[in-house]
């Protein structure tokens, strides 16, 4: 690890890279501070920026928009009772009742502390459990491979919706896009309809632009017009912490970062679960639980820390194995593979410097994310208040300009359109929209690996439960399915003794 | 002017009321397996025009969506079966309320969505459909701030720029 750390430092500390960070850090806190806009859509809208640039800057600009994201969500839920991303709700059950007793800015500061301190533990393990998961990740073959891509896919199909079939279905149709275009081991065209431009199959960036953008403005139709502009207060107070109450900071954001690295890491769970579930914890071990829910300092440090722990974490399974931890990270591997960088052990070796370069460059994000939020609080909390009537048309042409550049081709816009209705259509059947972006993300992985394991084999499915490896994961993916099954099992029926 | 802006609005507004008021309600999950039943059984039916295959192959480019496709067959039964089950035994089928103000809305964005594609396809100029949409939107919402229009329109002009000349793209 020592050998890369120097190198890669060298390739880090350019004032590119420091200008991206920054810029990144900016435009996710801004995203998520403003209520109906989330990280992921702020990735996608975004991406098409870093097509032009060499992998280190374009990493470190859309890991600045991810971790400022887990801060930004934030903002609006401590000014205005409404979470600007859907992990910050934890945050708001105490932070806006703190901002009520006129204390926001020490709020807000609690809020940025706690997520610097849980984005920078999460880099840390990243730096350290990365390489090591790697070198497991070089004992798989094509069989344990597909079989990986199989867990992910079951998890983040049976997480993602109400019901686990329809994240399924949702997976299912996600694969099949992925199979547009050439073939990936012949070369002979799939369902392109005879369309030539189809022949180099859907990029994703477009898909994605349809998927979570333009439903996002469609779904403006469903906001009655008195829910569509906010107005955030002004902050007023001088936002000190006492000693003592630093001092009850510290168990919970430490406990919480270690929930959110151990969430994080599995993939389909994310932010919201970490949150949360840090929450709980945080009040059942703290002495003051009455406080709870009323302005606990320690319930916005245990989400908040929580949240973003989980940034770092995500990109473990994402770096070594290829299985994106949650959407917003699975976006990013496409960044990553546009520059040649293909996850796995190899990452770690041939192009060591470069990841040790990103990973370090998480621990920068990091702190210049502390740093913009300690001295732009204050315009973060105006933009919350910007008009949907300023917003909505910007956006819009954001995802058309962004869908136009990937190819300088106005095919592109017509099938971001296209992406767009179907999101429109899926969202009025109750199907998630995560498992397609996940299964056009592990598509071509998971059917090359599926077939090189079936020559192989000379198409004996035996293949696929003949190793070791192939079985442990055999064996979580139906635990994972028997998990997630008594889950939904157990919530309906505590719904059912709710109605009673 | 403002008269007819005032009345406008008030027709709107009624329109509006009455459109809000009709509701279609949906068994989801029964139409969701029965949609993608018929999705799975047409791509079977294309699949061998659309995916080229040699014989040669041991496993062909059409294994992996034909795997897809069962699959999701498969998960159309259990959801159709679910509910039929439900239907049987007399338990509440899951049902989604379609309203109609809330799809005739969203129509209107997409008609405007697509007119901003359109007008810049076909006049070649990305920022002529900028212009349509950010005009779109905000006669959308009814904006009556001049402020907003003029905020707008620069920004996007703003961002057409930005595109152009700061990052190459050629629209």
């Amino acid at each position: 690890m020592l050998q890369h750390i120097v190198p890669a430092s060298g390739l880090l500390f350019t004032l590119e890279n420091i200008l991206w960070i920054n810029i990144g850090v900016f435009i996710g806190s801004v995203f998520a501070a403003i209520p109906g806009l989330s990280v992921i859509l702020c990735v996608i809208l975004f991406l098409p920026v870093t097509y032009s640039m060499t992998a280190i800057p374009g990493m470190m600009f859309l890991l600045g928009i991810y971790c400022a994201g887990g801060y930004g969500g934030s903002v609006s839920a401590i000014l205005i009772n409404t979470p600007g991303t859907p992990h910050a709700a934890a945050t708001m059950l105490d932070g806006h009742p703190l901002s009520e007793q006129g204390r926001t800015k020490a709020a807000l500061k609690i809020a940025l502390y706690a997520s610097t301190f849980g984005g920078i533990f999460s880099a840390l393990m990243l730096l350290f459990l990365g390489p090591q998961v790697a070198k497991v990740a070089a004992q798989l073959g094509t069989a344990e491979y597909f079989m990986v891509c199989v867990f992910g896919l079951t998890i983040i199909a049976g997480v993602s919706g109400k019901s686990m079939i329809k994240g399924l279905i949702s997976a299912c149709l996600g694969l099949l896009i992925s199979c547009v275009g050439s073939d990936p081991m012949t070369s002979y065209d799939r369902f392109t309809f005879g369309i030539p431009r189809l022949y180099l199959g859907l990029d994703l960036a477009i898909c994605l632009i349809g998927l979570f953008a333009l439903v996002e403005i469609l779904a403006k139709a469903e906001k009655k017009p008195g829910s569509l502009n906010l107005d955030a207060r002004k902050i007023k107070d001088d936002g000190v912490i006492t000693k003592d109450e630093y001092k009850r900071l510290v168990r919970p954001t430490i406990i919480s970062s270690i929930i959110g690295v151990m969430v994080g890491i599995i993939p389909g769970t994310g932010a919201s679960e970490a949150s949360w579930f840090s929450y709980n914890t945080a009040k059942n071990m703290s002495k003051h639980r009455e406080e709870f829910g009323h302005g606990s300092v320690e319930g916005i440090a245990a989400a908040e820390s929580a949240n973003n722990a989980v940034t770092g974490a995500t990109l473990i399974p994402l770096l070594t194995l290829g299985i994106p931890g949650d959407g917003t990270v699975a976006i990013m591997l496409s960044a990553l593979m546009i520059n040649g960088l293909n996850p796995g052990l190899s990452l770690f070796t041939t192009q060591g410097d470069i990841m040790y370069a990103i990973m370090l460059g998480l621990i920068l994000v990091n702190l210049f994310m502390l740093l913009q939020g300690k001295f732009l609080t204050s315009l973060f909390a105006k933009v919350v208040s910007i008009p949907q009537e300023i917003l909505t048309p910007i956006i819009v042409i954001f995802c058309f300009a962004g869908a136009f550049s990937v190819n300088e081709n106005y095919f592109d816009v017509g099938v971001a359109l296209i992406f767009g209705i179907l999101a429109w259509v899926l969202r009025k059947l109750e199907l998630p929209p995560v498992p397609i972006l996940l299964g056009l993300v592990l598509g071509s992985m998971t059917e090359t690996n599926f077939r090189r394991a079936l020559l192989i084999s000379n198409g004996s499915p035996g293949i696929f439960f003949s190793s070791a490896y192939c079985i442990i994961f055999l064996i979580l993916i139906i635990a994972a399915v028997g998990t997630i099954v008594r889950g939904k099992v157990l919530e309906r029926r505590a719904a059912a003794k709710k109605e009673d | 002017m403002k008269d007819q802006l005032a009345r406008l609005n008030a027709r709107l507004d009624a329109i509006g009321k009455r459109l809000d008021e009709k509701e279609l309600r949906i068994p989801v999950d029964l139409v969701t397996g029965v949609l993608f039943a018929l999705f799975a059984l047409v791509i079977f039916q294309v699949m061998p025009d659309q995916v080229v295959v040699s014989e040669k192959d041991v496993v062909n480019g059409r294994a992996f969506p034909t795997l897809l496709m069962a699959l999701m067959l498969l998960c159309c039964v259990m959801l159709i079966g679910k509910e039929l089950y439900k239907l049987a035994t007399r338990q509440p089928l899951a049902w989604k309320t379609i309203n109609l103000l809330v799809e005739v809305k969203a129509l209107i964005i997409l008609l405007i969505l697509a007119g901003t594609y359109f007008l810049s396809r076909l006049t070649g100029l990305f920022v002529v459909g900028g212009v349509f949409c950010c005009l779109g939107f905000l006669l959308y919402f009814r904006c009556r701030k001049p402020s907003y229009y003029v905020i707008t329109v620069a920004l996007a002009v703003g961002i057409w720029a930005a595109f152009r000349f700061v990052l190459g793209v050629n629209f």
